[in-house]
């Protein structure tokens, strides 16, 4: 009866709380809860193709494979390196990052022609990866730490009730104004729309094939961007991903760069 | 000598042996570069050719054994040129075995180490041989044979170098185009060490990053990669006199934001004389200009030696970088170099864009201006040069 009793009240404070939360504090908790269904994942491992669509349909194929490493510091980012296999004139280039929620990433790039590590600069999070219609900030876009939040309503998308929220970047050289994106009911972010520096519609990224990996964690195997200023799309796809794996913490430090190099 | 044999059979062995395993986990890649060179001032100095072509390959051989834990790479290039012999060759860039532990790294074979930071100015770098004929700057290097042992925590990384045998300097030959003012005597050089090529050198570095700052400390002992080049009166050519060098140096690069700031420094006892260098600078850059991809780079550097013999003793070099950020990953480098001792300056550009998946598009151009006589660079005064490469990726 006692056990009933606290159930009963701790019920009634979660939705008293939930009656009294305003918008911006909705739309942050739905961020925030979408974001932690993410983490848990350790480290992950897998395979990426990119295929770059110009407006009159020629196809450019872009393969890389990277690891990622989860950040127990609830105040810093992940850590990741890619290793660059096409097009052919960058193979065997590698990138290390260590990122940072609101400040820039800690970068440095083995360039083999060179065999040479150089640190660069990274204060260009809304630049273009390898051409592509993703900037190098979509990748950590799931991060709520890096907006300010509010819902504004639900709405209907691919036949499910969405939660409509729009996100304003803090990071000061994003290369965004705003975003409006559609989460589902599963905390699954669905749809992003993207505003540019002048506030106008930049593209629109698509998630698409949701995989659900080790019982608990959704992901989309694939990006879908359509850029509506220059007509270009990129497919951005995972293959072969795995979490959990039990990488070497090590692998993510500059001096283990030489030695992961091939 | 003894000692590439080494060297050579261990690898040989090692990688005969690795075969033996079944599932051989292994990469391969390179690329095969025709280029074509047209210089703009007729015959030149020294009455060699108004153009040139040449043909550059390379290879990557990169195989993991014992679960991931020991590598072996084999990274060789060559090239055959029309006119200067020096320019056919072939180099063991990396031909090594590592094999990695816990916090250890041992390493065995011909590798390329680079120490700096800088972009033009590398006066710290050591362990490698220049290649001139390859690249009359002194940028491409030969593959060094060595022994290697690395030790990291977390609080940095310390590696130690065995270097058992010398590589000498390459030098373009006489219808090598540009080339020294005389010809270099490869036959008759002199060592001040009486081991020669057999003396053993080394070298320990001590690199770590702290917050925004990478650093390095670095101590060699050896030959100098850099001979004298004392002319021999009786064949009138160049003969090449290595000192024995120890050499203490240091490297910062802080990089704040889109700006990267660079130091180097050494001080080095050549011979019996010391002498100290230090250059550096600095590099911004503005991300996607006029609301576009594309970014521009500013790189200023300026070099300082305190040897008067020193070509780089009072020099600058200021460059733009202009990256487009596009599909073909299309960039241009336009930079000058200005000797602010004497009067001589030098115009460079490079472009570069992909043409597909496989092949890319390199155009370089190379002007001089004026070049005082005085300075050793006058030999190359009339060498400006348009190169036009083709890289076919495999």
């Amino acid at each position: 009866m006692n056990k009933f009793l606290l159930i009963l009240f701790f019920v009634m404070s979660v939705n008293t709380n939930l009656l009294s939360e305003d918008n911006f504090e909705k739309g942050l908790r739905i961020a925030k809860e979408s974001y932690e269904s993410t983490r848990g994942y350790v480290d992950s491992e897998s395979d990426q193709l990119m295929i770059l669509v110009d407006p009159k349909g020629n196809e450019v194929i872009r393969e890389i494979s990277g690891k990622t490493l989860e950040n127990d510091d609830p105040n810093d980012g992940d850590k990741s390196i890619i290793f660059f296999n096409k097009p052919k004139d960058v193979e065997g280039t590698v990138m290390l990052s260590h990122t940072h929620v609101n400040d820039d990433d800690d970068q440095w790039l083995y360039l083999p022609a060179l065999g040479r590590v150089k640190r660069i600069s990274s204060s260009n999070k809304s630049g273009s990866f390898m051409g592509s219609e993703i900037a190098f900030e979509d990748f950590s876009g799931n991060d709520y730490r890096k907006y300010e939040w509010e819902f504004i309503g639900e709405e209907e998308y691919e036949g499910e009730i969405c939660y409509k929220l729009v996100s304003i970047p803090k990071y000061k050289n994003s290369g965004y104004t705003k975003r409006i994106s559609f989460t589902d009911k599963l905390l699954r972010p669905r749809m992003i729309e993207y505003f540019d520096r002048k506030g106008e519609l930049l593209k629109t990224l698509y998630f698409e094939d949701y995989q659900l990996y080790n019982d608990k964690i959704w992901n989309a195997d694939t990006f879908r961007v359509v850029n509506h200023q220059n007509k270009n799309k990129t497919i951005y796809k995972w293959i072969n991903r795995e979490l959990n794996v039990g990488i070497n913490k090590k692998d993510f430090e500059k001096s283990s760069l030489l030695r992961l190099a091939d | 000598m003894i000692y590439i044999k080494i060297l050579n059979f261990t690898l040989i062995v090692t990688f005969i042996f690795s075969f033996n395993v079944n599932a051989l986990e292994y990469k391969l890649y390179g690329l095969v570069q025709p280029e074509f060179s047209i210089f703009t001032n007729g015959d030149g100095k020294h009455h060699q050719s108004k153009n040139n072509y040449s043909l550059f390959t390379k290879g990557n051989f990169i195989s993991y054994l014992d679960e991931r834990d020991a590598k072996i790479t084999i990274s060789a290039i060559a090239r055959y040129d029309e006119k200067d012999s020096e320019r056919r060759y072939i180099d063991f860039q990396k031909l090594k075995y590592e094999q990695y532990f816990e916090n250890y790294t041992f390493k065995i074979g011909n590798e390329i180490i680079f120490w700096g930071v800088n972009e033009s100015f590398n006066i710290i770098d050591i362990i490698n041989q220049s290649n001139l004929a390859e690249d009359i700057t002194g940028t491409k290097k030969l593959g060094q044979p060595l022994l290697s042992l690395a030790y990291d925590n977390n609080y940095g990384t310390i590696d130690l170098y065995l270097m058992p045998y010398f590589i000498k300097r390459k030098f373009p030959s006489k219808n090598g185009r540009p080339r020294l003012a005389l010809e270099v005597d490869q036959n008759s050089i002199t060592y001040e060490s009486s081991s020669k090529e057999q003396k053993l050198d080394f070298a320990l570095r001590y690199s770590m990053v702290y917050d925004d700052y990478d650093i390095g400390i670095a101590h060699f002992h050896g030959n100098n990669r850099a001979p004298q080049l004392n002319i021999n009166p009786s064949t009138l050519k160049f003969n090449p006199h290595y000192t024995t060098l120890s050499q203490t140096s240091l490297d910062i690069q802080a990089t704040k934001g889109a700006w990267l700031y660079k130091l180097e420094a050494l001080s080095a006892k050549d011979g019996n004389e010391r002498h100290l260098g230090v250059a550096g600078g600095f590099e911004y850059t503005f991300y996607g200009i006029r609301d576009s991809q594309s970014d521009l780079g500013l790189v200023i550097e300026y070099s300082f030696d305190d040897r008067n013999s020193n070509p780089f003793n009072n020099d600058s070099v200021a460059a733009l970088r202009w990256t487009k950020n596009d599909i073909n990953s299309t960039s241009l480098l336009a930079g000058m170099f200005i000797d602010m001792r004497g009067n001589s300056n030098r115009f460079i550009a490079e472009y570069e864009q992909r043409i597909n998946n496989n092949v890319k598009l390199f155009i370089d151009a190379t002007f001089n201006g004026s070049i005082d006589s005085q300075d050793f660079t006058y030999a190359f005064e009339e060498d400006s040069v348009f190169s036009i490469k083709l890289a076919r990726y495999f």
